[in-house]
């Protein structure tokens, strides 16, 4: 089945083909008719309790949102990448999103590998999944701190923060950086200590996610909140809502087909589901980590040029880039990060909610401002 | 079974450092240590000698240069004892990764227990003593952070954590404040941004 991604640059990007031209938008509700007593609430930039910089400008009355905008230009960053090397412009992407570098790097390799023609070595392709499923560990466990952090449970709040900081020494001791800054590059991957092991995780996971899930206080913050249906949804929002949407089943470029994992899938469409997804896939993620083999590997890839498109399923959804080469350098690069996508799901699942909602709401979309306020100059 | 007990149930997970070693870094965030000419993209190494302020820690001086597991590459040229007791800090973001972000706040992690030592985090400059800046300087932030900074109260620190903060990497400029501590690293690991808070909140030893 074909579904619509979102906009590349010049094209838009669908499940299994692209066209050049404009996508459709996801219109934001908005309520006609401003009763007396609706004003507009600007929160951010710089805010305590936001984790990065973003504006949110809030139309509310008293309780009830009418309407919101996201503003993610605060910290908008000029990405000098134009006319780099293949090499240097590595350096750039994985400082786009620390939380998801491994997917960028990873997709932008993807699409130098398509214009490359070269043949990947199948040990490369299990190692850059091996990256993006720890990767995704990592974001979901941070995503639930952050529900939990909203609700204001320290326990659990504390208990995740624990394990998160552990995945982060385990990637950190596998592949010498905890964000896998400087680990990919066109000939090899560098892997500092194959002998990881992260069998705990599961276990310590387990008990901290039924104990959160049987806390009523807690699940009636994200139960109802934030329903959004829709078929232009990516990543957990999507699957929380039952489309089983995944690039890891729909791209055959990394090889997911050879491990055995299923798809989390939920259908309340909800903040809940968004949570009850990316706990699950916790679980598979550590499923397929413990089908590879981590040994060190070199290997070539002669860059030609051309244009081509690469794209992984990161911790929040699709994220694409399309690149052109010309005489080894990047002439031409665009991005689909998640975060922009989500941050439109997130806008139109806000209206009519209230505002205690917000906070919980915001954080199930687990949506990175670094990756949306990006220009490539 | 209650929170409480559910956190009780679990025990002591907070190590003993600094009293005691760091365990588990990741190397590619502490100090490098070789010789020899190097094309480093940020100009890091320089006449042979490394330069913590402008590493972005890519590899790309290996095997000449290689890290030696030393996390004291943080420099405090400021203190101030009188947030022995109490030291809040307020971050902002002018234009990060998000990986200074999630670092810096690693520290209220069990593991390292920031708390412990008095530090923590506050959602408003006004409460603050320390203004922790982070990421490049983007157009935007620019305002939000000059606020941030005067409604800081005397006396207060200016604390730049992340490459892009002191020198701004490999991706633009450093946020133009002159900093009394800064704390190299992409990003700086927790142990680095632990020690560096304890010395600049005017610890003893
Ligand atoms: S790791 Fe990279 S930035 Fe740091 S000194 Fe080596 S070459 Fe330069
Ligand atoms: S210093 Fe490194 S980790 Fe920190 S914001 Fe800059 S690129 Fe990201």
């Amino acid at each position: 089945m074909r579904r619509l991604i979102g906009q590349l640059g010049k094209f838009c990007l669908y499940s299994d083909t692209y066209f050049e031209g404009t996508c459709p938008h996801i219109e934001n509700e908005e309520i006609a008719n401003s009763p007396y007593g609706a004003f507009n609430f600007t929160y951010g930039p710089s805010a305590g309790g936001l984790f990065e910089s973003v504006g949110i400008d809030i139309n509310t009355f008293g309780e009830y949102i009418r309407n919101i905008k996201v503003n993610p230009n605060y910290k908008k960053r000029e990405i000098r990448i134009l006319d780099k090397s293949i090499e240097d412009a590595i350096l750039y992407i994985e400082r786009i999103n620390a939380a998801f570098s491994a997917s960028h790097v990873i997709s932008f390799l993807s699409a130098i590998d398509k214009i490359s023609e070269s043949d990947i070595d199948s040990d490369v392709l299990n190692l850059r999944i091996l990256q993006i499923e720890m990767e995704r560990i990592r974001n979901n466990l941070f995503v639930i701190e952050r529900l939990v952090e909203s609700a204001g449970f320290q326990v659990p709040l504390y208990q995740l923060q624990y394990l998160i900081e552990n995945v982060n020494r385990k990637i950190g001791k596998l592949f010498g950086h905890r964000y896998f800054f400087g680990v990919n590059s066109l000939r090899k991957i560098n892997i500092n200590d194959p002998k990881v092991d992260f069998t705990g995780i599961e276990r310590e996971f387990k008990t901290i996610y039924e104990d959160i899930i049987e806390n009523r206080i807690f699940i009636d913050r994200l139960q109802g909140n934030g329903i959004i249906k829709d078929e232009r949804s990516i990543g957990p929002a999507a699957r929380a809502a039952g489309f089983y949407y995944d690039a890891r089943i729909e791209d055959e470029f990394l090889p997911y087909k050879d491990f055995d994992f299923k798809i989390s899938t939920y259908n309340s469409a909800d903040a809940f589901g968004r949570l009850i997804v990316r706990s699950e896939e916790i679980f598979e993620s550590l499923r397929i980590i413990s089908q590879i083999k981590v040994k060190s590997k070199e290997y070539k890839i002669k860059v030609n040029d051309g244009e081509g498109i690469g794209r992984v399923e990161s911790p929040s959804g699709d994220l694409a880039y399309f690149v052109k080469v010309n005489n080894g350098k990047v002439v031409n690069i665009d991005l689909l990060s998640p975060s922009s996508i989500n941050i439109e799901l997130f806008s139109k699942s806000m209206v009519k909610n209230i505002f205690t909602d917000f906070p919980f709401n915001w954080e199930s979309f687990g949506i990175w401002i670094s990756e949306v306020g990006v220009r490539f100059i | 079974m209650n929170w409480f007990l559910k956190g009780l149930k679990k025990g002591i997970k907070t190590e003993k450092f600094p009293k005691t070693n760091p365990i588990d870094i990741a190397p590619w965030s502490t100090e490098l240590n070789g010789s020899g000419n190097v094309n480093c993209p940020t100009k890091a190494i320089d006449n042979g000698s490394w330069n913590s302020e402008r590493c972005i820690y890519c590899r790309r001086c290996y095997p000449l240069y290689s890290p030696t597991g030393n996390i004291d590459i943080f420099k405090v040229n400021k203190k101030n004892n009188i947030f022995r007791r109490s030291f809040y800090v307020y971050p902002i973001d002018i234009g990060t990764c998000g990986g200074c972000n999630l670092e810096l706040k690693l520290i209220s992690s069990p593991q390292y227990d920031m708390t412990r030592f008095g530090i923590f985090f506050t959602n408003t400059p006004r409460h603050a003593d320390a203004l922790i800046i982070m990421g490049v300087m983007t157009e935007g932030m620019k305002e939000p952070l000059l606020n941030a900074y005067e409604a800081m109260p005397e006396p207060k620190l200016i604390i730049a954590l992340g490459v892009c903060a002191i020198s701004g990497g490999i991706l633009g400029t450093g946020s133009q404040i002159e900093p009394d501590v800064i704390i190299p690293g992409c990003p700086p690991n927790p142990y680095t941004i632990l020690k560096a808070l304890i010395e600049a909140k005017g610890d003893k030893e």
